[in-house]
């Protein structure tokens, strides 16, 4: 990719979060369609809690390891960027959660690698072919945002709006809730993801940690269970 | 015992030290009652299950600082008489302001045991430092280990912070659990999520170092309330019980056992397969001590089927 300036690098960090960037975020809902199922989320009060719970556990797990990868990129250490992804694949406890991420990964990986020239992802890319790396969705946002000039904090930025976005789509569908709902519960949150920046920046790769038990026992539902408008 | 100036400390023990946590920085002041590592503060225990030369599963070695204590196997299991049995036990009442502890139970090849403790693990009312315990747990290949202790009850401004390594020979089976209480409920008005920070953190890995999971959990109730939909919703207590074991023995208790939310016993379960084929992971969230444990026991029941072909037996009515 040409040098990025600061103008083209909005541009690319707004395409890169959009929802219509094919990497596949509509087909996962974060447990919302068992949470829905079982009566957990039911209108936009529970929903707003649910939403908040799933970003807290991204933060301190896809975001430490999105923050390490970006880091790495810049740096040019290849290894780095592979521990930070192997490290967040081994954090992360839930079956159905390490394959959205390994699926949203691999195709950011090939996405990017046919926008713009990088040899550092263009070598994840094909150790993730050969199963050499797992290949985890936010060390591909890490990488791809740093070769698009997105500074770190926009980074985590974006991973916040990603994950906080993806349960809220999914839940114009499944729960009785409306744009407005959605709407106002990302805009909200915005200050929540700022306070788990500051904190997850300071963060190595072993201090990732989560504890939702909640939604890890919704997400194993699903696992086990036969719902499947989505993969999760 | 050994002096270092004029401090008396426990001797020939590791030194257990969790200073470099970034999630105890604010709790590393010195105690003004007795020291940190001071004798009777410091606790270890070794445990080593071998078999004796007629194949007999014994506990072969044992070695104990005050205050954790653990005394002769007993073969008491009646589903499994042959299985070594061992309570672990503290002298010292709960856990105190600045103590250490580490258990290391190693399980040679082929041989196997269960472990748990005589009572629940109270966490005492801490000021100025923490608890600190470090476990390594490691089976060697055949070997079939069952840790299933009572529960953790955290009091008020309690810190603790446990580090648990298993080392598993991909031909071992270990059913390690835990099961956390949200604090002593009928104490005074009642205590609930008045701790300052439990931090556990569980690691998995094969005799030649290759690591295959973490799971590190973090509850700060001050800072995030864990009692919201999500982290424990409108339950109280929680268990995590952790099976690393050969695919065809877990893909066998993962295909029988059923997760769900039970309304008549007011639970919620959980399973799931951990990373890198290491086992699966278990969660049980509850209201009430007695439904949790029976779930924490039928599953580890499952385990025991599918690798001895025999269950666990009947709970004793006192425990």
């Amino acid at each position: 990719m040409s040098t990025p300036t600061d103008f083209t690098s909005v541009m690319h960090l707004l395409q890169f979060t959009d929802s219509t960037f094919p990497v596949g975020t509509f087909s996962f809902s974060n447990g919302l369609e068992t949470a829905a199922y079982e009566n957990i989320v039911t209108d936009a009060a529970t929903l707003r809690e649910f939403v908040e719970a799933v970003a807290l556990q991204a933060a301190f797990t896809d975001g430490i390891a999105a923050l390490h990868a970006h880091r790495a990129y810049l740096a040019g250490d290849y290894e780095a960027a592979t521990e930070a992804d192997r490290a967040l694949f081994r954090f992360k406890m839930n079956a159905e959660a390490r394959l959205m991420l390994q699926r949203m990964g691999k195709k950011l990986a090939e996405l990017a690698s046919h926008l713009f020239e990088s040899e550092l992802i263009s070598r994840w890319l094909e150790d993730i072919r050969t199963e050499a790396v797992p290949g985890t969705f936010p060390v591909g946002q890490g990488l791809a945002y740093a070769a698009a000039g997105v500074s770190e904090r926009d980074l985590f930025c974006a991973h916040q709006y990603g994950v906080i976005n993806m349960v809220l789509s999914a839940a114009l569908r499944i729960v009785r809730v409306s744009h407005y709902d959605t709407q106002k519960i990302l805009f909200d949150l915005a200050a929540q993801a700022e306070k788990h920046y500051e904190q997850a920046a300071k963060m190595e790769l072993k201090d990732m940690n989560a504890f939702v038990p909640q939604l890890d026992i919704i997400a194993s539902l699903h696992e086990k269970g036969n719902m499947r408008m989505f993969m999760n | 015992m050994e002096k270092f100036g004029d401090r008396l400390m426990t001797a020939a023990v590791p030194e257990v030290d969790f200073s470099k946590a970034f999630e105890m920085q604010p709790f590393l002041r010195e105690p003004d009652q007795m020291y940190v590592g001071a004798p009777g503060k410091h606790g270890y225990l070794k445990l080593r299950f071998a078999l004796d030369k007629d194949g007999k599963s014994i506990l072969r070695e044992i070695d104990r600082r005050v205050p954790l204590i653990a005394q002769q196997e007993l073969y008491f299991d009646e589903e499994m008489p042959e299985m070594p049995c061992l309570y672990i036990l503290s002298s010292g009442g709960p856990n105190v302001d600045g103590d250490r502890y580490q258990q290391d139970v190693i399980v040679e090849k082929d041989a196997y045991g269960w472990i748990s403790t005589g009572a629940a693990t109270k966490l005492a009312e801490m000021k100025f430092n923490y608890s600190g315990m470090v476990q390594n747990i490691t089976l060697h290949e055949g070997a079939y280990l069952e840790f299933l202790p009572e529960p953790v009850f955290p009091c008020r401004n309690t810190r603790f912070i446990c580090d648990t390594r298993l080392t598993v020979d991909p031909t071992a089976t270990v059913v390690y659990s835990e099961i956390y209480q949200p604090g002593r409920k009928y104490y005074k008005d009642g205590e609930m999520f008045d701790y300052d920070i439990l931090s556990v953190h569980s690691h998995g890995h094969r005799p030649d170092g290759t690591p295959l999971f973490n799971e590190k959990f973090i509850i700060e109730p001050a800072k995030q309330n864990p009692r919201v939909l999500g982290i424990m919703g409108r339950y109280e207590i929680f268990a995590n019980v952790i099976v690393m074991a050969p695919k065809e023995i877990f893909e066998k208790v993962y295909a029988e056992t059923t997760p769900g939310i039970d309304k008549k016993n007011d639970i919620a379960t959980g399973i799931t397969t951990l990373p890198n084929d290491a086992g699966l992971l278990f969660k049980v969230l509850g209201n009430k001590t007695a439904p949790v444990k029976k779930a924490v026991r039928d599953f580890a029941s499952k385990v025991r089927m599918a690798v001895k072909g025999k269950p666990l037996p009947e709970e004793f009515p006192w425990r």
